[in-house]
């Protein structure tokens, strides 16, 4: 058992390329937790155990040693939508490596990532790494970290993670810089969950952070949040490869398996104690996984229903921050109303049950919440606009804002000044990085549109316009019918815009001659499928282009 | 079969191609027309011997060109057909392409019984024959219709409307052209062209479906529009209504107790028996049909049965959709007793959706199509599909 002084938790941060995989590569390597010459080999055969073994337990933080030291390196997830997710990376550490190419720089994401784990009051150690790129200018990249970072020059090393140079000296640094953790041994067991994911065999595994007492193999343990009690079925480290041990003591790093069934149970942040000697107040920080964007999902085809149902319910079981509930639309049938973390989120679980559980979906454009304030005094919240109050009641309608900042080529500063005004930003400060990049820094709203399938939430200023392509796109979408088919856009009561598509005079009268009655009934099997496509809305014929049309109209206006 | 069963017999060979045609056609040269017509009367022998030769009530022989068949090789077809059936229809029809009938060929036609020619007249006008890629002449219809007349035939004219170019003035004066000859039934089809490739065209040597679907695409874009065509067709009900011809199925007008008897036999969903390359055979409540391409034709129709099975056949939906293109529409009584109370009452939900719409009207038990439905037909059926 390390003593609390030996032990460092640190994660490394970065911009996509800026290196990161390689120089966590070479810490191993160097370090000795896996040999320089079987690094290889051996990473081929853990991956080739797990394959034999059907184990996708996945190494979320790594234990290394290092002059005697006990190095635990944390993984971060790296997209900016689970900003939440990488702020419980950074609370299980006490200090994080910032890595900045040599050749490109501070990037956007270096800077989030950054600001995170100075927020969290990580010690940041900055690295420019690459070193051995030609025609790089070091001097450069040192101006950023000091003006944008606040570094001093003699805090920056130098690294490179493809020939080793530096490696150890940093090493060293992580010792000697980032603080040890302090935890209480003797309090009442209080783990960070900063990671879980669902393990097909082992049912969820935590990773998780020891900050007071203890847990042994065998404990009953305790979720707080979710107030959720199992037995942990195994306990271990990675180094790399998965290792069961006894015991996890504080300050170390590790995971469970839970024993539990969903990642839902088991959420990022939640705090992990014992069910026998439960801690009074669990670690701060707690989000419950707030979804920012939400969407209707609706089978293409109405018996579809209960795959889709099948298939949002196994996703669930590894995405905490999938949230849905069913919901019924007058144009589309039975679906679901689905909130995410950001649109990302929101593609990865589209494209996921379209390819993975191969379910055709509708999806209906993506709203945020509003919230309504009513003549009455009440505020809902409203994240569907089929459920807007009558026009007549509001006072107001509410939006959600987000504070952005942009980094940006300062060539660039125009264009992009002019997206965030389309947006209806407004620009709260503009400095300069450097010579060559500004930041902009805005407040934006994050909404873009939808209703029920085909209406839309679009501010006063745009409805007009909105409302007339949206008709205009409708008309050319909408396949002739039986009869007149009369498209408007209406503000409340007031219609903006109005088509109609004339019905239709003839189809095919085609002769039935010869007896050739299979090839008439096969081209009228070719017509009847066209129409499964469509969804009736009262007795209009409505194909899914024209929801997708819907959906893409916000770009447009 | 005491009432006896309908005969379609298929005579692919023509002078030319018609581009916008889609039946089984193949060139009158062909190397191969010596051995079609063996297998064409080896399977005459053999489905005659099958279905214990059976009372044939009508007969049609219809192509391709039947009409450009040599006086020798109608006296074949005709010898096999009596040794196979009992071959004493009520209304015996052959197709004839104006230019292509003469005195010889006539005379071996009546020698085997015909009562009847489908005359492909196409148009009266010649910017129209030309629209169409036909190689004859007005004057060759109205020679060809005075000689089936003379040999005191029944006469149906064949006219196709909607041509690149036509205006409702031409086509008005198409049908009448047509109607001053007197005819005994007009059957008139909307120019629809297919642009997908189809199995015939193996049966032409030289361009192939390239160049087919080239002119298609071509006509198909000059076109009179939905609404143009849809101008015409009611023309078309108009003009021929007032000279007293019955508007007695979609493309279909006939004066008093002219109507197709042989067609009318697919439309009320009775047996027929179909021999020859792309033929269609309902027996038993079971569709069937030979392949198209000749060789394989030839080759199936000497091995065995050429007749391949639709095995997605639902006759339920087909009699509805059958009986619907006749004037006298759907019985849903007598349906409901052919099919049982479920069926019948799946069907009225249906034609109750789209009557709503006025393109079905109901009298009675009775469901027929409007002059509107008729025009959509397709979205009446394609709701009693299953």
């Amino acid at each position: 058992m390390a003593d609390l002084a030996r032990i460092r938790n640190f994660c490394v941060i970065a911009h996509v390329d800026h290196g990161k995989t390689t120089l966590s590569d070479r810490l191993l390597e160097t370090t000795g937790t896996v040999p320089l010459r079987e690094m290889r080999e051996q990473l081929l055969d853990s991956m080739e155990l797990e394959r034999e073994h059907g184990i996708t337990i996945k190494a979320r933080a790594v234990r290394m040693a290092w002059r005697d030291q006990e190095l635990n390196l944390i993984d971060t997830p790296g997209h900016v939508d689970f900003t939440y997710e990488v702020s419980r990376s950074l609370a299980a550490c006490e200090g994080a490596v910032l890595l900045v190419d040599a050749s490109q720089g501070i990037e956007a994401q270096t800077l989030a990532n950054a600001y995170l784990a100075v927020e969290q009051g990580l010690e940041v150690i900055p690295v420019i790494n690459k070193i051995d790129l030609p025609n790089i200018d070091l001097d450069v990249v040192r101006e950023e970290l000091r003006t944008t970072l606040g570094f001093r020059d003699d805090e920056i090393l130098l690294a490179s993670g493809k020939t080793g140079a530096g490696v150890q000296e940093l090493l060293d640094a992580i010792v000697e810089r980032i603080p040890a953790p302090t935890g209480d041994p003797d309090a009442p067991l209080r783990a960070l969950i900063f990671d879980s994911h669902y393990d097909a065999y082992k049912g969820v595994v935590a990773h998780i952070r020891v900050v007071d007492g203890a847990l042994a193999a065998g404990d009953r343990i305790r979720l707080m949040a979710t107030e959720r009690e199992s037995d942990l079925l195994e306990l271990g480290v990675f180094v790399p490869d998965a290792r069961p041990i006894e015991r996890l003591a504080t300050g170390e790093t590790g995971y469970v398996a839970t024993g539990l069934k969903a990642v839902a149970d088991c959420r990022v942040g939640d705090t992990l104690t014992l069910a026998a000697r439960p801690a009074a107040k669990p670690l701060p920080g707690y989000r419950p996984a707030k979804p920012m964007v939400f969407a209707g999902f609706y089978p293409s085809n109405a018996e579809d229903y209960p795959a889709l149902k099948d298939a949002l319910e196994k996703l669930r079981l590894n995405d905490a921050s999938l949230v849905y509930d069913p919901e019924t639309s007058q144009a589309l049938g039975f679906g679901f109303r689905a909130g995410f973390l950001g649109l990302l989120h929101l593609e990865i679980v589209q494209e996921r049950l379209e390819r993975e559980y191969d379910v055709g979906l509708i999806a209906t454009s993506p709203s945020v919440e509003y919230r309504v304030i009513t003549q009455k005094g009440a505020e809902v919240a409203i994240d569907n606009p089929a459920l807007l109050p009558d026009p007549g009641t509001i006072v107001e309608i509410r939006e959600p804002w987000m504070k952005v900042t942009i980094i940006v080529p300062t060539t660039h500063v125009g264009p992009v000044m002019e997206v965030a005004q389309n947006k209806r930003a407004a620009l709260l400060d503009m400095s300069y990085v450097d010579p060559t990049r500004a930041m902009l820094k805005y407040e934006m709203l994050v909404a873009g549109s939808l209703v029920d399938a085909l209406s839309i939430i679009t501010h006063r200023d745009r409805a007009q316009l909105s409302g007339r392509v949206l008709v205009s796109k409708l008309r050319g979408l909408i396949p002739k019918q039986m009869f007149d088919v009369r498209i408007q856009a209406a503000i409340g009561g007031k219609v903006i815009a109005s088509e109609t598509v004339k019905a239709k005079r003839k189809d095919v009268l085609a002769k039935c001659y010869g007896g050739d009655i299979t090839r008439k009934r096969k081209l009228l099997e070719k017509q009847k499928e066209g129409k499964k496509r469509m969804k009736m809305v009262g007795s209009v014929e409505i194909p899914q282009e024209a929801f997708l049309a819907v959906l893409r109209i916000g770009d447009e206006t | 079969m005491t009432r006896g069963i309908g005969l379609y017999v298929h005579i692919p060979f023509c002078a030319s191609r018609c581009p916008y045609c889609d039946f089984a056609t193949a060139p009158a040269r062909t190397v191969l027309r010596a051995a079609y017509l063996a297998a064409l009367r080896e399977e005459i022998a053999r489905e005659g011997r099958m279905l214990d030769r059976p009372r044939i009530r009508t007969l049609y022989v219809g192509g391709g060109t039947p009409s450009l068949l040599d006086p020798s090789e109608i006296e074949s077809v005709a010898r096999s057909l009596r040794e196979a059936f009992d071959l004493r229809p009520r209304e015996a029809t052959v197709e004839v392409n104006p230019a292509t009938l003469d005195r010889e060929r006539l005379g071996a036609w009546l020698e085997l019984g015909v009562t009847r020619i489908s005359l492909g007249a196409q148009s009266f006008d010649a910017r129209g024959l030309r629209a169409l890629g036909r190689t004859h002449q007005s004057q060759d219809s109205t020679t060809a219709f005075m000689a089936a007349r003379d040999a005191g035939l029944d006469v149906n004219l064949d006219l196709i409307f909607g041509w690149p170019g036509q205006t409702v003035a031409d086509w008005q004066r198409d049908l009448e052209s047509a109607i001053a000859l007197r005819p005994d039934h007009v059957s008139c089809y909307p120019l629809e062209l297919r642009l997908d490739p189809e199995a015939s065209v193996a049966n032409w040597p030289g361009g192939g479906w390239p160049v087919l679907e080239r002119w298609r695409q071509r006509t198909a874009a000059a076109q009179p529009d939905d609404a143009g065509v849809a101008r015409l067709y009611r023309l078309a009900e108009g003009v021929l209504g007032r000279s007293g011809y019955r508007h007695y199925e979609i493309a279909n007008w006939a004066r008093p107790r002219k109507r197709s008897l042989h067609n009318l036999g697919y439309w009320r969903d009775r047996d027929w028996l179909g021999v020859g390359a792309g033929a269609h055979t309902h027996l038993g409540g079971v569709r069937s049909a030979n392949p198209i391409e000749l060789r394989t034709y030839i080759a199936y129709a000497r091995s065995g049965s050429a007749r391949s099975a639709d095995l997605e056949s639902d006759p339920r939906a087909e009699a509805a959709m059958l009986a619907l293109r006749l004037d006298t529409g759907l019985d849903l009584r007598r349906y409901g007793i052919r099919f049982g109370d479920e069926a019948a009452s799946r069907v009225r939900l249906a034609l109750t959706d789209v009557s709503r719409a006025r393109l079905v009207r109901w009298s009675g038990d009775r469901a027929s199509l409007t002059a509107r439905g008729r025009l959509l037909a397709s979205e009446v059926f394609v709701r009693l599909l299953p």
